[in-house]
């Protein structure tokens, strides 16, 4: 045994020798070398590449699904995350490609520069209505033609949902255009509404099984819902008919509240009042419809407080700058993309811009940050924004000018809706005329009707109708 | 001279940097911001690593040679830019 090792040690100590690392360099050497013209050649240029590679921050390796979390047990180490660069749209069905499937929802990233979405997920039905899934940042909710609720997981390998509702009369038989993830980390709900009026509240805890928890219904054909900030109980939705309702969940007087009429037209899109500040404004919320306008209304006043009326046609959707008190985003069917800032202006909007080719645009979203917004149109196509940061970020008065701005526009714009009523009313025949003398406003309208209006006091408008001519 | 001392600490003050290290063609760090042990450690993979790349890179085409080389890890990032006579090696956790 003994002769053997003796003669591995020899070995290892001969390949020892041979891998020697070569002699370290001496303090002297080393400045020799650093004070070397072919040196100071190198350094000059390999810092230039380096420095230019550390600058640029895109990381290009990041996985959305966070496989790379888990431990090793392949158990999910919970995450509370949102990706503001992550951007879920759902589209109608492709006319160029009849056998794909109706329900497309595909997940776009902001962040890169790449022309291809980050997910695409399938379903059978078209998708009318989809969201990010709040406090499960893998899962994508969809709610779709046929009434079912979609659930996808971007962990998946699959395309197709890995929960769906039933399709049964329990749940929704309605299109749902309404999703919408209410509640805190340890009390949440999934709430959809279909166009039947039917609410239903999901339970997301017991994944992978939706469960229904709750579900009211009133005959109200539903096209749009938000829930003021911080509430989960009372909720607004807009309808069909072109009113507005407002509904609680619980309690014993769960269900339709309040009627808010104004609108002549369906109701296409509506926002609860979401940018936090000094000043509570989430009793404020806007709508748009196809009666042209977008109107700004308050959960304690039955009439509109202002209605915009700046657009000549259809308004498809609004929504509130999540950071800017005063500033909001509406599209319509001719490619316009507004912003309002009520403490800016309030007959016109403060920016505008048109998309190329005017399609229609569908739907507006603000990013989280404020300063983006995103725009789909009928052509398939979701547009980004950049908004100027003049117009974007809020300056420190904002809350409070905004509050003055009510207060004042909650008496005058009683007596402006009264003028404006009349016109639009009277407009839709063929001619009116209206002359102010001092309180009192006369009108006539094309078929007969003379109306005396007495603006009496700020809050109130009295009408007497004589001599029917 | 005082402006590769310069240069070396603005790179390393740079986000997420975690050390710089120059060494010679032999492999023997000539300047570092690590300790003695990890700039040793470091100097002698990266070495064997360098070579080795730049041999692929001149067997696929004799014509080629190897400009730059990027290994990503979970927990960090090196870069390595070679030289005839040197080359630069910079340490970064991109995602601090």
């Amino acid at each position: 045994m003994q002769p053997a090792l003796e003669h591995q040690e020899e070995k290892d100590s001969q390949k020892e020798e041979e891998e020697a690392p070569p002699h370290e360099l001496t303090e002297e050497e080393k400045q020799q070398i650093l004070h070397s013209e072919e040196f100071v050649t190198f350094f000059d240029h390999s810092s230039r590449i380096v420095e230019r590679a550390l600058s640029e921050q895109v990381d290009v390796f990041f996985d959305y699904s966070g496989r790379d979390l888990q431990d090793k047990e392949g158990r999910h180490l919970s995450r509370l995350v949102t990706y503001p660069e992550l951007l879920v749209a759902s589209y109608s069905s492709n006319e160029d490609a009849p056998h794909e499937p109706d329900g497309v929802a595909l997940v776009w990233n902001m962040k890169y520069k790449k022309t291809t979405p980050e997910y695409v997920f399938h379903c059978q039905s078209a998708v009318m209505s989809a969201a990010f899934a709040q406090f499960h940042p893998n899962l994508v909710v969809g709610g779709t033609y046929s009434g079912q609720i979609v659930l996808w997981d971007n962990r998946s390998n699959k395309r197709t949902p890995v929960q769906r509702t039933p399709l049964s009369a329990s749940a929704h038989t309605h299109p749902v255009y309404c999703v919408n993830v209410v509640g805190t980390q340890n009390a949440h709900n999934l709430i959809s509404i279909s166009t039947d009026g039917k609410m239903c509240s999901w339970s997301l805890d017991m994944l992978p099984h939706l469960e229904l928890v709750f579900k009211q219904s009133k005959s109200v054909a539903v096209t749009s819902m938000s829930f003021p900030l911080g509430d989960v109980n009372n909720f607004v939705v807009g309808s069909e008919d072109g009113s507005v309702y407002t509904a609680c969940r619980h309690g014993s007087k769960a269900g339709i509240s309040e009627m808010f009429e104004g609108h002549h037209g369906p109701i296409t899109g509506l926002d609860c009042h979401t940018a936090a500040g000094p000043v509570d404004f989430s009793h404020l919320f806007v709508t748009s419809s196809f009666d042209w306008t977008v109107k700004l209304w308050s959960t304690k006043n039955n009439k509109p407080l202002y209605s915009f009326e700046d657009n000549s046609d259809y308004v498809y959707d609004v929504m509130w700058s999540p950071t800017h008190p005063a500033l909001f985003a509406c599209v319509d069917g001719v490619g316009h993309l507004d912003l309002w800032n009520l403490n800016n202006e309030t007959e016109v909007p403060t920016a505008s811009v048109t998309v190329e080719g005017n399609p229609a645009l569908n739907r507006v979203r603000w990013a989280h940050s404020g300063r983006e917004v995103a725009v789909g149109d009928s052509e398939g196509q979701v547009h980004i924004y950049d908004v100027g940061e003049q117009i974007s970020v809020p300056r420190q008065d904002e809350w409070t000018r905004l509050r003055t701005l009510s207060k004042i526009q909650l008496n005058e714009v009683l007596q402006l809706w009264a003028l404006k009523h009349i016109y639009s009313f009277s407009c839709s025949k063929s001619q009116c005329r209206g002359r102010t003398s001092g309180r009192l406003f006369a009108c006539v309208d094309g078929v007969g009707h003379l109306d005396l209006w007495n603006l009496n006091n700020e809050t109130e408008v009295q009408k007497s109708p004589r001599n029917i001519i | 001279m005082a402006e590769v001392e310069e240069t070396i600490k603005r790179i390393q003050s740079q986000k997420g940097v975690q050390g710089i290290i120059i060494v010679n063609a032999e492999g023997i760090p000539i300047k570092s911001t690590l300790d003695n042990s990890s700039t040793v450690q470091y100097a002698g993979n990266v070495h064997q690593l360098l070579m080795k790349a730049r041999g692929v890179v001149r067997d696929i085409d004799p014509q080629n040679d190897l400009t730059f080389l990027r290994v990503r890890s979970k927990k960090n990032e090196i870069m390595i830019a070679p030289d005839k006579d040197y080359f630069l090696i910079v340490i970064q956790n991109p995602t601090e």
